[in-house]
């Protein structure tokens, strides 16, 4: 058992004296020697500053893609910041250009002009504010709504944060909400909002009740709509095939564009390049992040489509936006090096094969433990949804904090892990092999047997 | 140095396929546009054909410690070397000694440090953070936020709508965010409340803020939100008395105070912020640009332990995150870049050799008919060109004045923004003496050949 070391405890009371972490609490974590300092990483693990070794399950916010420890990204930015540490956008600059025509070739269709960012939030923003304004340039200033799927994360800026309404997110602390959001049903097959039966029945039933809220509201007011391929918060929600194109069709229809959020999706994590893919629809605006730099350093990017973009070239047609991290050179270096590191050992093709072999080991543990009500996912964006009774699907009471008891679980195997809930989030960086599926599968199973018999669960 | 053919295969991929800010595509292609820079020494850059260019802008207002600096490059790739990430609810080293050293560095109780990636989420954050914190206060009907007409605070949804004017158009974006009010602007030069001087019109202002406030009842008002010195108004400086009354009536009214030092942070104005020439603290700050010169996207929100207090319990976390909020490498850069900023004295350097530039280009104001006014603090300056002195008439949109003045600039080597009849200047700190003459004198000799071509006469 490692020890704590003094420089262990000096930055824990330097984090818990001046760092603000997401979601987490300083004065509980001061009471329990928390946080986690860690300071080493390989693969899908990380050592902390006692020297434990950690398999990091989800390989940060399901974001390192490649995993850690990629030197050649290391170089890359170097190289760069060396050369030409930052220039803004407006002009150019040689690893931009090279980028932005990179995802031109890998993304589907006419997608083809680049808007680069910082983050997923920053991309989905820009993504509404194209298409918003997109509608002015074409003589439908009328169309400012935005659907999106109920229980979706779109991210944590001003109009972001109101899309989906996720669970676990107390939006009440930033009213007033944002006008003109409208939310549809998600496809979520195990509980479908529409009564659907198999995936199949549920996503003609989700996309139809999507319609229905376009032609309720009036198409004319309508701006876009906003979804993930597979909702990635509740742990790899896949819709039933007949969506993606029900919803693209119906888009179509009512002069509705349609904005793919593959911030978590995107560059392989569900097996393809891009979740869409599976799907083969081409949306009018896609967003990225995650993926694109795995984390390495931020970077995000919304591309659109040559048809909408077009409306916004001649002098008049400007669209009035600037970000200073817009086209960062550094972050652009990055991204190219960690796409050809993706490309150069097939982790596409990887996480396709890994993620089949994983879903079906969590299968076995479904058959095993009474209190998994369902595994799912595409990829290697999996989830497992507990419940109290899997006939009925009852969730366990907030009361009885699962979500948080199993993360204690799983640090007992070494596993760092998220819940969200009653779900556990997978998405692990995309080098994983087989032998480190199996690890994580046997810790998953300890933990899960574990809390069983803690919980008052029918059989 | 790129051959030529690669140049244009750059500038022919970028045209295509690259969103560029505020430009069009289709003009920037029949002038051979646009630039390609590929590498950067102090305040100047070259590009693909090897021409080297002064970078008066020091990118957006940005780059404070310079280009070139190989030691923030060791530091981010030492630091990417052991771990460029860290899991879900943990941290690491870099992160928590840049959340320490910026709590050091912020006056008074400023001590809690919510990383992100840009200005824009900084601003966001605080909003959000100010909105949260009136509910837990039990004063949830404050939502309203104040900022002021022509400033700028960020692109993304809850910031959108602050500030604005008509150099900031938003109708594309609409509907506007709910809550939004506009207090006046301090700009001595053009006081929309009718000052004659930089103190009337601080007084004036600061009053039209309380007005604002007692207008829409005190209780519904979450925050006023400005920076120190307002940055697209060119540099405007308030008069004295602005900030340290602006403090006064947020306190009197239980308003939130939230100082944005996206620019003027860490150096510009020749004081570490901006907040520092007036002596007051903020409830919330928010820092980008200068807290890393622009080397990695990395940006904070600066929190008051009073106000961060009410968020430290383990059900009272506040439900906001970003995937980068406290990312190791840009921290690592972050930190190397504060160090260079403190061992170098740039902060001292940006307050002398920012007041030689102001010194210079008053002389141009003497000399110039089209030159109105010259203003800044420190590293931060700009000249407001008009038609006519007495009633500071700029000139007609089709005048294009900006962009005559960018290109005459181009031909002196300089890059230079300009913006409606505004040039806009802040160069990095490590700016010496001798590259303020050159950039004056470059000036100088491009207003001359303006006014020439416009048959306006020299004054002497």
């Amino acid at each position: 058992m490692a020890t704590t070391t003094g420089k262990t405890e000096e930055l824990r009371d330097l984090a818990n004296e001046h760092l603000w972490m997401p979601f987490r609490s300083w004065v509980d974590m001061e009471r329990h020697d928390e946080p986690l300092v860690i300071e080493r990483s390989k693969g899908i693990h990380v050592w902390d500053s006692d020297g434990r070794e950690w398999i990091d399950v989800n390989g940060g916010y399901t974001s390192v893609s490649v995993g850690y420890g990629r030197t050649e990204i290391a170089q890359a930015m170097r190289d760069q910041m060396r050369t030409l540490p930052y220039w803004p956008e407006g002009t150019t600059t040689p690893p931009l250009a090279r980028l932005v025509k990179k995802l031109a070739e890998l993304t589907p269709g006419s997608l083809e002009r680049t808007w680069p960012v910082s983050g997923g939030s920053e991309a989905n923003e820009t993504a509404i504010k194209i298409a918003r304004a997109y509608h002015k340039r074409r003589g439908e200033p009328g169309r400012y709504k935005i659907v999106s799927l109920k229980g979706t994360y779109h991210g944590g800026t001003g109009v972001t944060m109101w899309l989906g309404r996720p669970a676990g997110i107390n939006l009440s602390d930033f009213e007033p909400e944002y006008p003109g959001m409208v939310y549809a049903p998600l496809p979520n097959p195990y509980r479908c909002e529409k009564g659907g039966k198999t995936p199949s029945e549920c996503s003609v039933r989700c996309a139809k009740a999507l319609e229905d809220l376009i032609v309720f509201h009036g198409p004319q007011t309508v701006a876009a709509v906003i979804a993930e391929p597979v909702c990635s918060g509740l742990g790899g929600v896949v819709p039933g095939d007949e969506y993606w194109p029900l919803v693209r069709r119906i888009c179509d229809k009512h002069g509705v564009l349609l904005i793919d959020d593959e911030v978590v999706c995107g560059f392989g994590r569900t097996g393809r390049w891009f979740g869409i893919d599976h799907w083969d629809v081409v949306p009018d605006i896609m967003t990225m992040a995650k993926g694109l730099g795995s984390s390495y350093v931020p970077v995000g990017a919304a591309v659109v489509t040559r048809e909408v973009a077009d409306a916004f070239a001649g002098e008049q047609n400007i669209l009035r936006q600037a970000l200073t991290y817009g086209g960062h050179p550094v972050a652009a270096a990055v991204a190219l090096k960690n796409i050809e590191v993706i490309e150069e050992e097939k982790m596409v093709e990887n996480s396709a094969k890994m993620g089949a072999y994983f879903l079906g080991q969590l299968r076995g543990l479904e058959e095993k433990h009474h209190i998994i009500g369902e595994v799912r996912g595409l990829g290697l964006l999996m989830g497992i949804e507990l419940v109290a009774d899997r006939k009925t699907k009852a969730k366990f009471p907030a009361s009885l904090r699962v979500g948080e008891r199993l993360v204690e679980k799983f640090r007992k195997q070494g596993l760092l892990l998220r819940t969200l809930g009653n779900i556990i989030q997978l998405g692990p960086p995309m080098c994983i092999t087989k032998t480190e599926v199996d690890e994580i599968v046997r810790g998953l199973d300890t933990a899960i047997g574990e809390i069983e018999t803690e919980l008052p669960a029918k059989a | 140095m790129a051959k030529v053919s690669e140049t244009q295969a750059l500038r022919d991929a970028s045209l295509r396929y690259l969103w560029m800010h505020n430009r069009d595509w289709t003009q920037m292609a029949e002038e051979g546009e646009p630039l390609v820079i590929t590498e950067g020494k102090g305040i100047r850059v070259k590009d693909s054909e090897g021409k080297t260019w002064i970078d008066v802008n020091g990118g957006y207002t940005s780059v404070n410690a310079g280009y070139g600096r190989t030691e923030i490059a060791g530091a981010a790739y030492e630091q990417a070397m052991k771990t460029v990430f860290a899991p879900v609810g943990t941290t690491t080293e870099p992160v928590v000694r840049l959340a320490a050293k910026v709590a050091e560095l912020a006056p008074g109780s400023l001590n809690r440090v919510f990383l992100v990636s840009g200005g824009s989420e900084a601003n966001e954050t605080a909003i959000k953070i100010a909105r949260a914190y009136q509910r837990r206060r039990g004063e949830p009907g404050r939502y309203k936020i104040i900022s002021r007409r022509g400033s700028y605070h960020g692109m993304t949804g809850g910031v959108l709508f602050t500030g604005g004017g008509p150099a900031n158009p938003r109708a594309d974006f609409e509907p506007v965010y709910p809550g939004m009010l506009y207090a006046p602007q301090p700009n001595p030069y053009r006081c929309e409340m009718g000052g004659t001087t930089p103190s009337e019109c601080a007084v004036r202002c600061a009053q039209a803020v309380e007005d604002l406030i007692l207008e829409n009842g005190p209780k519904t008002i979450a925050a006023f939100i400005g920076e120190p010195v307002a940055v697209p108004q060119g540099a405007a400086v308030p008069g004295d008395e602005y900030w340290p009354m602006i403090r006064q009536i947020c306190d009197k009214y239980g308003v939130l105070l939230i100082d944005d030092e996206v620019i003027c942070g860490f150096g510009r104005t020749g004081k570490w912020f901006g907040n520092q020439h007036w002596n007051i603290v903020p409830d919330i700050m928010s820092v980008a640009k200068g807290i890393v010169s622009s080397y990695l996207p990395v940006a904070a929100t600066v929190v008051k332990d009073e106000i961060a207090e009410y968020f430290s319990e383990r059900d009272a976390t506040l439900s906001h995150v970003f995937t980068n909020a406290g990312h190791p490498v840009t921290a690592a850069a972050a930190l190397k870049n504060i160090e260079i900023i403190e061992k170098e004295n740039l902060v001292q350097n940006a307050a002398e050799v920012g007041a030689y530039l102001k010194e210079q280009l008053t002389g141009l104001k003497v000399d110039h008919p089209i030159v109105g006014d010259v203003r800044g603090l420190g590293c931060f300056a700009a000249l407001d060109l008009v038609s006519n002195k007495e009633t500071k008439t700029g000139f007609k949109p089709e005048d294009k004045m900006a962009q005559r003045m960018t290109d005459k600039l181009r031909k002196r080597g300089l890059l230079l923004r300009s913006r409606g009849d505004m040039l806009h200047m802040g160069p990095p700190l490590c700016i010496t003496r001798d590259d303020v003459d050159d950039i004056v004198h470059a000036i100088d000799v491009s207003l001359w050949e303006l006014e020439g071509e416009m048959g306006i006469a020299r004054t002497t």
